[in-house]
């Protein structure tokens, strides 16, 4: 697909931003992303292909403002959910007994 | 798909899994063959960057037979074919004001490719 | 306390990541114990450590080297580097009429085995956008300065590939040993972003 994925050539993108010493994960959450996608893939959940492609349908704007592992949770996600392996309502209910979880401790 | 316990995902990560394909398939191109990449536009999965397309290039290695993205990112088959490292002049792609000697290679699949 | 939508994702991004890790294991789909390893895999057995070795090997043993510009992935085999990301390499040599730059365009392919997980310079629009279409502007950035003489190579990994560059040996080097070489490789070298000097 045409899609904001592919960069090769594009004009607008600024410097190069690189940062000395740079950490391997930069926060907990990108080594929980990095180690479910792995996770998930080796177990055949979905091929390299696929995920790669569920990337690509990142809403243009949201691709460019979010980072990498951002991306990787986007299509994990997605792929998860047209695979079948996790239902819909599955997710929110995740979500939101996540949000509950956080809340209750921020009032505690 | 069942998890797998931490010693089967570092040993299936630290083995890896090579995408190349044991199957023989003709090449439709070798070393030095003058290809021009084609203009597709799919709106599915591809791995032919926009940059190159309608460009001219020059075969540099064939590294052997391996499965189509663009077939297999959508359950397809996949698709055996020959990919190869694929030298651009600078020139080619980015026009005269690109530095003379300077090129890029790209991996490119035989579906991704006609004769120039 | 806030009032939340709970149908929409929380924008708290370390929230969502935790929601999705708690479903997936309650549904069986990962086990804890395998996140840990995976994490443990990548953050201290993985890096450009690796690579270091396979470069100073290649300095000096001229047979290592001419196995490893010509079939790649058993050479760096041999050290003991494969596996995931890695699994069909390709080395390409720097030398005084050649400079060799790596990028992936579409995505942020890397060769995890020999350089360990790229860095998110490697992975961020600026420099897969400018690498294949600018990449003397892009080394300067990085303050390598390549002559007008030199062949600028760009190798963009659209496909199951993987690449590594094989520095040149800086001069001055001469009288040190392979682990004293080993130190002076660094991964940006390895990308083809740095040039090496001796210490």
């Amino acid at each position: 697909m045409n899609g904001i994925h592919d960069l090769g050539g594009m004009h607008g993108m600024g410097p190069i931003d690189a940062e000395t010493d740079e950490p391997i994960f930069h926060a907990e959450w990108e080594r929980r992303m990095f180690a479910l996608m792995l996770a998930t893939f080796a177990n055949g959940s979905f091929k390299g292909d696929e995920f790669r492609h569920a990337i690509e349908r990142m809403e243009p704007a949201e691709y460019l403002n979010t980072s990498y592992y951002e991306h990787w949770l986007h299509s994990l996600e997605r792929l998860l959910v047209e695979k079948g392996q996790v239902a819909p309502g599955e997710l929110e209910a995740a979500w939101k007994n996540a949000a509950n979880a956080a809340d209750a401790e921020g009032a505690a | 798909m069942p998890a797998l316990t931490a010693e089967t995902a570092v040993a299936t990560l630290m083995a890896g899994a090579s995408a190349r394909i044991d199957v023989e398939v003709a090449a439709k191109f070798k070393a030095g063959d003058a290809v021009v990449a084609r203009n597709i536009n799919p709106a599915g999965h591809t791995r032919l960057p926009r940059y190159v397309r309608g460009k001219r290039g020059t075969i540099d290695k064939d590294h052997g037979v391996f499965g189509l993205p663009d077939s297999m990112a959508h359950g397809g088959g996949d698709a055996p074919q020959h990919v190869y490292s694929v030298r651009f002049s600078a020139r080619e792609v980015w026009g005269a004001e690109a530095p003379p000697r300077d090129c890029f290679y790209v991996d490119m699949w035989d579906d991704y490719l006609d004769p120039a | 306390m806030a009032s939340h939508d709970h149908t929409e994702p929380p924008s708290d991004i370390a929230l969502r990541v935790k929601a999705l890790e708690s479903l997936l294991l309650d549904k069986g789909l990962v086990e804890a114990e395998t996140l840990d390893a995976i994490v443990d895999l990548y953050e201290h057995n993985i890096g450009p450590q690796n690579g270091a070795r396979v470069v100073a090997r290649a300095w000096t043993d001229p047979e290592y080297k001419a196995r490893l510009l010509s079939d790649a992935t058993p050479a760096i085999a041999e050290l003991g580097y494969r596996g995931a990301q890695g699994e069909d390499m390709v080395v390409v040599e720097n030398t005084p009429e050649v400079h060799n730059l790596l990028v992936c365009t579409l995505c942020s392919c890397y060769p995890w085995p020999v350089l360990g997980l790229p860095p998110v310079w490697y992975k961020a629009a600026p420099y897969r956008a400018r690498a294949v279409s600018e990449p003397r502007a892009v080394l300067a950035e990085f303050g390598v300065d390549i002559g007008d003489d030199v062949e600028v190579r760009v190798w963009d990994s659209t496909a199951e590939l993987r690449y590594m560059v094989l520095p040149e040996r800086p001069a001055g080097t001469e009288g040190l040993d392979v682990e004293e070489l080993e130190a002076l490789v660094t991964r940006d070298s390895m990308i083809g972003t740095a040039l090496l000097e001796a210490r």
